[in-house]
């Protein structure tokens, strides 16, 4: 491997590497790492960026489902409205401008942050097991303890994850930047069930628009390829690693990353 | 958790290990080789593992005699596979 396809595959490592602790997928360090740092055109960064969202969502969805942490069928519900959105997402990428799109994005990104912050020592879980989770809830162990959590407020849940796969199509990110959070805050889901499924969806929703930059030839071939081949062994390390982590400092580690981001984004716009 | 979801489980783990160890070594070879469709295949496959995945759930599911979360995941298959059908036109 040459140089530059060395270095792209350390960017894809790190990115992938947080993005699977968090269940985030790695787009929202890359598209601004590649057109800002590195000068690349913002279509083929959404293109490559898409291919390496698929690439952490199926490399830690393995890890993930090993250990339990996916809830498949809430995966599936919030997949509906999160593939119709990135397929939307995709096709209407024409048409708003990037300064709105990154305007719009950064506003929702900070308030998502100072939500999670807020709310970084509330539990989700349920330590009474006689509590039924209902169809779409589940049980989640933790140490040495086994947990419920129930599902709450899942039409907010599906509204945040239409307008996350429309983002992941215009932005080239999986969406878990908004899922994460509101499955978190909003829909009574611990952090660490809310990133597995978040990453079982991601690759799904960027699979949705990741299609259409292919066969439009955004995708730049050597660069995406070297960003995925480093994002598959830095996605399983993340995996392996949000196991090791507690809850409260992952949903801290989510709050910077929502207004770091959030942040630039809206710097962007002005 | 249900023996079956289980096994439905362990079948979606090896078909996204699959997808990406298939592609990944493509991916690799082709940057090691120069080689661009060594490359294009890496990347349809990573691009074609999660609609792997959605359809070995579809399966599993509809086997398992859940129809509505198994209509709910060929929803989701017919929007990846509309997804592929206007790439191929564009």
């Amino acid at each position: 491997m040459n140089e530059p396809a060395l270095f792209l595959a350390l960017v894809g490592a790190g990115t992938g590497l947080v993005g699977a602790m968090l269940g985030l997928g790695g787009g929202v360090f890359l598209v601004p790492l590649l057109t800002l740092a590195l000068g690349v055109p913002i279509r083929l960064a959404v293109a490559a960026s898409l291919i390496s969202v698929i690439a952490t969502a199926s490399a830690s969805s393995t890890v993930n489902l090993e250990k339990g942490l996916v809830n498949m069928r809430l995966g599936m519900a919030l997949e509906v409205a999160t593939t119709i959105g990135g397929l939307a997402g995709s096709i209407m990428a024409a048409l708003l401008t990037q300064r709105q799109l990154f305007l719009i994005f950064g506003a929702t990104l900070a308030v998502m942050g100072a939500v999670m912050a807020l709310r970084s020592r509330t539990r989700n879980v349920i330590a009474d097991l006689e509590v039924e989770p209902g169809r779409l809830g589940g049980r989640i162990q933790e140490a040495d303890r086994t947990y419920v959590y129930r599902v709450r407020r899942l039409p907010l849940g599906l509204v945040f994850s239409l307008v996350a796969g429309a983002i992941s199509g215009l932005l080239g990110l999986g969406g878990g930047i908004i899922k994460v959070p509101v499955l978190n805050a909003f829909c009574g889901i611990p952090i660490r069930v809310a990133a597995a499924t978040s990453a079982f969806m991601i690759g799904v929703t960027a699979a949705a628009s990741a299609f259409i930059y292919f066969g439009r030839g955004d995708v730049a071939l050597p660069m995406t390829a070297a960003i995925a081949v480093g994002a598959l062994p830095g996605s399983l390390l993340g995996a392996h690693l949000s196991h090791r982590v507690e809850a409260r400092s992952l949903k801290i580690l989510m709050a910077f990353v929502l207004l770091m981001v959030g942040a630039q984004m809206a710097y962007k716009a002005l | 958790m249900k023996a079956t979801t289980l096994r439905l489980e362990k079948a979606i783990e090896i078909a996204l290990s699959g997808g990406v160890l298939v592609s990944g070594t493509l991916l690799l070879a082709g940057l090691a080789s120069g080689n661009q469709a060594l490359l294009r295949w890496g990347v349809v496959l990573l691009m074609l593992t999660p609609v792997a995945r959605v359809l070995v759930l579809t399966v599993g599911l509809l086997h398992e005699r859940d129809f509505v979360f198994g209509a709910i995941s060929l929803w989701i298959l017919a929007v990846l596979a509309s997804g592929i059908w206007v790439s191929v036109r564009l």
